[in-house]
């Protein structure tokens, strides 16, 4: 039963950048959903993501996203957007001030979030190391404790799972679970089935330009056949 | 490609050579110029003459140590007061104009007439800034301050934003996406990513400024170029030569402060290099434990 009010609508949305990834896209995602993104290299999907970011302009179109203006969206991009020079702390806490801004108080509650973000990853011992000494598993860990600590309504999170040890998935995916108690609803670009059908309760497949909605049930029937042919497909994004 | 880099470098060569040529019309000035160096240098200015670090006669000296009362220390300090007091605020001046001049941080509309400011402040050396502060002001360190400042806006300002543009996009994408204001992007992303460039540059900035005080004292705005203009007026050629040496000693040891102090910013400073020392030690107590075994 979908609510009335949408976190995200897509209307008639074409993507791209010189030319056209994908168009006629019409979706929406509701207050809960968890979208997983699918589809070949370089078919669109970080485009997409970054469309619904506002940082790439839409070809055609419109992008209606009804979150908070200062902290309703969360985003960890494949290059995890860390502050490379600064400490694991300062990290998370520019999360946690995204939406509980300075000027507005609320620092007990930062300071909770932020610890809590911490512990919740397993990095809590790492709060005054300068994020570019950390291990690759430990960065992701890093840019999803911000998100933990930002608490956004809607997180875009683009391959944050990928090339990630079992134990490190497991961490990372039970805070995403903490952090979908709180509310949050995910759009994730996503290689891996198995993590899929972890979070996922519906599935976006880009294919031939268009963009194709599933329902996970629908996805776990039919997904397995598709897979098949959009493995094949073409370059970097 | 090393093949065209080579003809790209002969050509500029001979632009530059065909330019200077419709430059000079009378190359005969150059027949004896190095016997008149030589003979400059070897009658006027050598040896220097390091009376400038004796105290001056007037007024009288109540230090306990001369040199503290001398031309070349008074005048060397003030130079560096100078420098100092018109990089600081001339740093703080540009930090604020070129977070809004860069246009990864800010629309064109915004950016442009940022980047006017800074060029129009850029646009005249310290030496005319000195010459219209000396007007407006007088004579003394305040119009060299001014003046200074005033120049190190608009130079600072634009290698900082020039900084900011070639910053990695990953992690500003991340706080505008999430709604981050420009103030909290700045002071929290911009600054610690770009941190060490800017200490990088603002120590290039106070060198500058301390070889620039030289010049603009010349003009009136104090410092050791008061003395220089001095010592020139009187033809006592070996005394700026003194200073003149000052000057190098002092500059080289701000490049040697600006070394060390941006070890402790930059990724290098994360590794310690073994010093020969340790590893000298190191061989020896391996070679110990080896022979009690």
């Amino acid at each position: 039963m979908k609510q009335d009010k949408a976190l995200l609508v897509l209307e008639n949305l074409s993507i791209g950048y010189s030319g056209v990834l994908a168009s006629e896209i019409n979706a929406r995602v509701d207050p809960g959903e968890v979208i997983a993104v699918l589809g070949p290299s370089g078919i669109g999907k970080t485009t997409l993501v970054r469309t619904i970011a506002g940082l790439v302009e839409p070809i055609k179109g419109d992008v209606e996203l009804n979150v908070e203006k200062q902290g309703g969206l969360g985003y960890i991009p494949q290059k995890l957007g860390l502050v490379r020079h600064a400490s694991v702390y300062h990290n998370v806490n520019l999360g946690a001030r995204a939406s509980l801004p300075l000027l507005k108080g609320g620092s007990e509650e930062r300071r909770k979030r932020v610890n809590s973000a911490l512990v919740a990853l397993g990095i809590e011992e790492k709060t005054t190391e300068p994020v570019r000494r950390l291990s690759g598993g430990q960065l992701r860990r890093v840019a999803t404790a911000r998100a933990l600590a930002q608490r956004p309504s809607l997180l875009l999170a683009d391959e944050f799972l990928s090339e990630l040890d079992h134990y490190t998935v497991d961490v990372v995916i039970a805070a995403v679970k903490e952090l979908l108690d709180t509310g949050t609803s995910i759009i994730m670009v996503e290689h891996h089935e198995e993590n899929v059908a972890l979070l996922a309760t519906r599935v976006w497949l880009i294919q031939d330009e268009k963009l194709l909605d599933f329902s996970i049930d629908e996805w776990e029937r039919i997904g397995p056949g598709i897979q098949l042919d959009h493995r094949l497909g073409g370059e970097e994004e | 490609m090393r093949k065209s880099f080579i003809v790209v470098i002969f050509l500029l060569l001979i632009l530059a050579w065909m330019t200077l040529y419709n430059l000079v019309d009378d190359w005969g000035r150059l027949e004896g110029g190095w016997e008149n160096l030589t003979t400059f240098v070897s009658e006027s200015m050598w040896p220097p003459n390091w009376s400038v670090i004796e105290a001056q006669s007037y007024p009288v000296c109540e230090k306990d140590i001369e040199f503290f009362c001398s031309v070349g220390y008074l005048g060397m300090i003030e130079t560096l007061k100078i420098a100092f007091v018109s990089t600081i605020l001339g740093f703080i001046g540009a930090l604020c104009l070129s977070s809004f001049a860069a246009r990864n941080l800010m629309p064109m509309y915004v950016a442009l007439p940022f980047r006017l400011i800074l060029s129009a402040t850029r646009s005249l050396p310290s030496l005319i800034w000195a010459i219209l502060f000396v007007i407006v002001i007088g004579f003394g360190p305040l119009a060299g301050v001014l003046a200074m400042t005033f120049y190190t806006v608009g130079y600072l300002g634009k290698l900082q934003y020039e900084t900011f543009e070639g910053m990695p996009s990953d992690a500003l994408e991340v706080s505008k996406a999430m709604g981050l204001s420009h103030a909290t992007t700045f002071t929290s992303v911009v600054i610690p990513e770009t941190g060490n460039h800017l200490l990088s540059q603002l120590m290039f900035m106070f060198e500058y400024n301390v070889r620039h005080g030289t010049v603009i004292g010349i003009v009136g705005a104090g410092g050791i170029g008061y003395y220089i203009n001095t010592y020139l007026k009187f033809l006592q050629y070996d005394k700026v030569l003194a200073l003149l040496i000052i000057i190098f000693v002092v500059v080289v040891l701000i490049d040697l402060l600006s070394l060390m102090v941006r070890s402790f910013v930059n990724d290098e400073g994360d590794v310690r290099r073994p010093t020969w020392l340790k590893a000298m030690l190191k061989v020896y107590r391996n070679r110990r434990s080896a022979t009690e075994e």
